[in-house]
């Protein structure tokens, strides 16, 4: 077991080598903590997670643009890889999404991004990838019972799959909550669409995410 | 309570007050609509279009129902006049009132007769009551855009697909009474022409017309193939007319198919802008209007190739009939739906266009106004993304027959580029989005007067000095420019000016440390950078560049450049011999401005050409030259397409490439350019 202190130690390490993008010493950082016989969940989750919060403020606040953000997503996978295997699974996760690009769309660098983001958070990501054909979006959700959908679009053709897709979804599970988003995507598009809300980065995201997973857990209670 | 108004083509939007005006509306906005009689409704010269349906990418629903109808204001113009009529002093104010009276109930008729259908209306008195956008047609606009699209020079062996044949035929007799036709087929043999067709409205004509002129005839015959004209007497005249249909623009050039000369040119918006700014958004109408989408975008693009070709041929004292083929370039979005093919596949991946080869269609079939048994000639397809357009200006600038590397980059809504020599060539489609031509830019506008076109910015003073469109003066921060917006050649003036000066560093970021009046923070978080101040504008507003410009920016430069990147790895060069930038936005934009920012790789500056709108001097090439047309089919299906979403490092280079001039790459050539700041934040 690891000192409280070298715990610590080895926190604020992995926060400032995934805010300030230290490949490299993410991964070391991290074989370092198991070495020690450190708790793989708390590094993940004080350090990693704590990390790509100060990165999604530094977003938000136009202090970070797209490679940074990649770049400190790099240095996040470079530690979760070492970590995951070691983290116990009754841990828990916080919550589930199903995240996919639509239909005749290749793009995926926002996805990518959310992804990150979720995973770094503690959530659990089915990634469908790109190019993902309407029904596989119903056939993962109906199969994870995931709480949250996320679409993807970045082109406006691509988008309009959505108008078909979200009463799809909706028809199999009433209570499953839609996210979408995408260059094209605005607010009219949700209520167009029928989706339950937008975001439009992945900071941005997840809260909307954490907020709809919260009301989730609040109607289940109360019914 | 405010409802949403966009303007097309200008793409200018804002909220405005219910009730408001569409006319008022567009004069806070600058968007220019003639309005001569002073909103009295009498002059009619105010037109807009209210278009309707759902428009996803603008994030509205337009209708008809969300604008007043005409008659209010009408009725009560009427009826203030007929009181005034009535309480008239003199016969002469009366007659004088009647007349206006019956001006105004004469422009009602003509507008409820025919207009009012067609969503037509006086923009002074109809009212906004929900989300709008309004098309300002050609007609109605002050402003012109100013459209750039001058032929260049093209070097073409004449050989043109519809030729003139001059010949005098003997007249039949008892003991030879051969037929007409027969007879005029002789006279091709001559000329090796044979196994020939004849159009069959011409057939209907060729006795009459053998007689009258006394067998005495000019016959023109398309491909070798097909008379498709036959004309009285020696006829030397042989014109055609080729087009490129960009997203934007539509560009036509008339020209002598005996010498290649261009007799007239002809411009114009492209009349779909009213259905979206951008392929995909016209694209998306057609899906979301099942039924009539595709004709109207069809309907409208030809009424507008009608209109260009009228105009072209009134210039030079012919009629559209005069023509007998015309050539057009465009890209696969623009191809399909000039040809009424839908292009919902070519909007989504894989991105199949319906065919890649070059098509022939009669031109009364597609209706447009030309000979009607003349040709309608559309260049072939390279890939979804890679359209006819590209294909005019490989046959304009013919890199697939040169031994040097060439980096063809085509800007426009979206970028295409192609690289290699004579062994092999591949292309790309990058999305850099409308923000290079001053699209989704806070204060961009259009290339049109007012539009700021150029910008310095003096690193001492970090103040900046600028030329607007349609003025040869530079800005002194003092003196009222008149100033609108941006265009896109001064966004990237702007921003490379701003990384030289040291304003914002790599990444995109502002430098906090500099200070400045010009220099600031309205919202948190915000920084902008003061082009212009309120007092030299014609808005009334400081015109700025703020951080999600410059966002905006990155992203568009970022996409281009990791094209460029990933073309070359793939055919493993590190360098290219020649960089040929084609679009006519292309000729607007400063070649070292781009270069300092990192718009493409870097290279000695010497070997960057500006080769102006090659994709029309390419539909020229393919008029002039029936050859030029076999090479064109052979290069579109030659050209290698690389999917760069599909390539696996492709989202690393795309933001490596986002910043200034880029993350990792070094810029010998113009790396001295750029200030470097004591105590600059770290990038």
């Amino acid at each position: 077991m690891a000192t409280a202190e070298k715990e610590k130690e080895l926190i604020a390490g992995l926060r400032d080598a995934v805010i300030n993008y230290k490949i490299a010493d993410a991964k070391k950082l991290a074989e370092e903590a198991i070495k020690e016989g450190a708790d793989a969940y708390k590094m993940t989750m004080e350090g990693l997670a704590g990390g790509m919060e100060t990165v999604s403020e530094k977003f938000d606040n136009h202090e970070y643009f797209v490679p940074e953000t990649l770049l400190c997503a790099k240095a996040l996978y470079g530690a979760l890889d070492v970590l995951k295997p070691h983290i116990k699974s009754d841990s828990g996760s916080k919550g589930q999404v199903v995240l996919g690009v639509m239909l005749g769309d290749v793009h995926d660098l926002g996805k990518n991004l959310i992804k990150a983001i979720f995973e770094s958070a503690g959530w659990t990501v089915h990634d469908l990838g790109r190019d993902v054909p309407l029904k596989s979006f119903v056939e993962e959700q109906l199969r994870t019972d995931s709480d949250i959908v996320m679409l993807s679009a970045m082109m406006t053709t691509s988008m309009v799959g959505m108008k078909k897709l979200i009463p799809m979804i909706k028809e199999k599970n009433p209570n499953v909550k839609i996210m979408i988003g995408g260059a094209p995507i605005s607010e009219k598009t949700v209520d167009d669409y029928g989706a339950d809300t937008t975001a439009d980065n992945a900071p941005n995201a997840l809260r909307e995410a954490m907020n709809m997973l919260e009301s989730l857990r609040k109607g289940m209670v109360s019914a | 309570m405010e409802h949403n108004i966009i303007f097309q083509p200008s793409g200018r939007r804002a909220k405005v007050p219910h009730g408001t005006t569409i006319l008022n509306a567009a004069r806070k906005l600058g968007v220019g609509i003639e309005a001569v009689c002073g909103d009295n409704l009498t002059c009619g010269k105010c037109k807009v279009k209210i278009m309707e349906g759902e428009f996803p990418k603008e994030g509205i629903t337009s209708s008809l129902s969300h604008v007043t109808r005409i008659e209010e204001k009408d009725k009560k113009i009427i009826k203030d006049l007929t009181a005034e009529i009535s309480s008239a002093k003199s016969d002469e104010q009366r007659q004088k009132l009647e007349r206006k009276l019956a001006k105004i109930r004469k422009k009602h008729q003509e507008l409820a007769s025919e207009e009012v259908d067609e969503n037509i209306r006086l923009s002074c008195a109809t009212r906004v009551m929900g989300d709008v956008l309004v098309f300002v047609p050609e007609a109605s606009r002050t402003a012109e855009q100013i459209v750039s699209k001058a032929a260049g020079k093209i070097d073409v062996k004449i050989d043109p697909a519809v030729k003139k044949y001059y010949m005098e035929l003997t007249a039949p007799e008892l003991s030879d009474p051969v037929g007409d036709l027969e007879r005029i087929e002789a006279a091709l043999k001559e000329h090796k022409i044979e196994n020939i067709t004849i159009d069959y409205s011409v057939l209907q004509q060729v006795p009459d017309i053998l007689r009258e002129s006394d067998w005495k005839v000019t016959v023109t015959v398309l491909y070798n193939r097909e008379i498709i004209k036959i004309e009285p007497g020696k006829a030397e005249t042989n014109i055609g007319i080729a087009v490129d249909i960009g997203t934007t623009t539509v560009a036509g050039y008339l020209t002598d198919l005996n010498t290649g000369e261009v007799l007239a040119t002809e411009s114009m918006m492209n009349p779909q802008v009213s259905f979206g700014e951008d392929v995909m958004s016209r694209i998306t109408y057609c899906l979301l209007n099942e039924q009539s989408g595709i004709k109207e975008l069809q309907q409208v693009i030809i009424t507008g190739l009608n209109k260009i070709i009228l105009n072209a041929t009134e210039k030079i004292g012919m009629t559209p009939h005069d023509i007998s083929e015309i050539v057009l370039v465009g890209n696969t979005a623009m191809h399909h739906l000039l040809l009424g093919i839908n292009p919902e596949y070519v909007g989504a991946a894989p991105f199949a266009p319906a065919l890649h080869k070059s098509v022939d269609v009669k031109a009364e079939r597609i209706g447009i106004n030309i000979l009607p048994s003349g040709n309608v000639h559309v260049l072939p397809i390279e890939a979804g993304f890679v359209g006819a357009d590209n294909v005019g200006c490989l046959i304009a600038d013919k890199p697939h027959k040169r031994d040097e590397f060439t980096l063809l980059i085509d800007i426009g809504t979206n970028g295409e580029l192609v690289f290699g020599n004579k062994d092999k060539l591949i292309s790309c489609s990058t999305a850099t989005g409308p923000a290079l031509e001053g699209g989704e830019i806070t204060y961009g506008i259009r290339a049109a007067p007012g539009a700021i076109e150029r910008v310095k910015i003096d690193p001492d003073t970090l103040d900046p000095s600028y030329q607007v469109i349609g003025s040869d003066r530079w800005s002194d921060g003092k003196t009222d420019m008149q100033a609108r917006g941006i265009c896109g050649s001064a966004i990237i003036d702007v921003i490379a000016e701003m990384f030289k000066a040291g304003i914002i560093v790599k990444s995109g970021r502002f430098n906090q440390e500099l200070s400045s009046p010009r220099i600031r923070e309205r919202t948190k978080g915000i920084s902008e950078y003061v082009i212009a101040w309120a007092h030299e504008t014609a808005i009334d507003e400081d015109i700025i560049v703020n951080i999600k410009d410059v966002r905006a920016i990155q992203l568009a430069k970022g996409a281009l450049y990791s094209g460029c990147q990933i073309m070359m790895k793939k055919l493993g060069r590190e360098k290219f011999d020649r960089l040929a930038i084609c679009g006519a936005f292309g000729t607007h934009i400063d070649k070292m401005q781009a270069l300092v920012m990192g718009m493409y790789p870097d290279c000695d500056p010497e070997i960057i050409e500006f080769l102006g709108n090659s994709a029309g001097d390419g539909a020229r090439v393919a008029l002039l030259s029936v050859d030029s047309r076999c090479e064109a089919n052979e290069i579109a299906r030659k050209v290698e397409y690389v999917e760069l979403a599909l390539e696996e490092d492709f989202n690393d280079r795309f933001g490596e490439a986002m910043q200034f001039p880029h993350m990792y790459d070094k810029f010998p050539h113009t790396e001295h350019l750029v200030v470097v700041r004591e105590g600059k934040i770290e990038a």
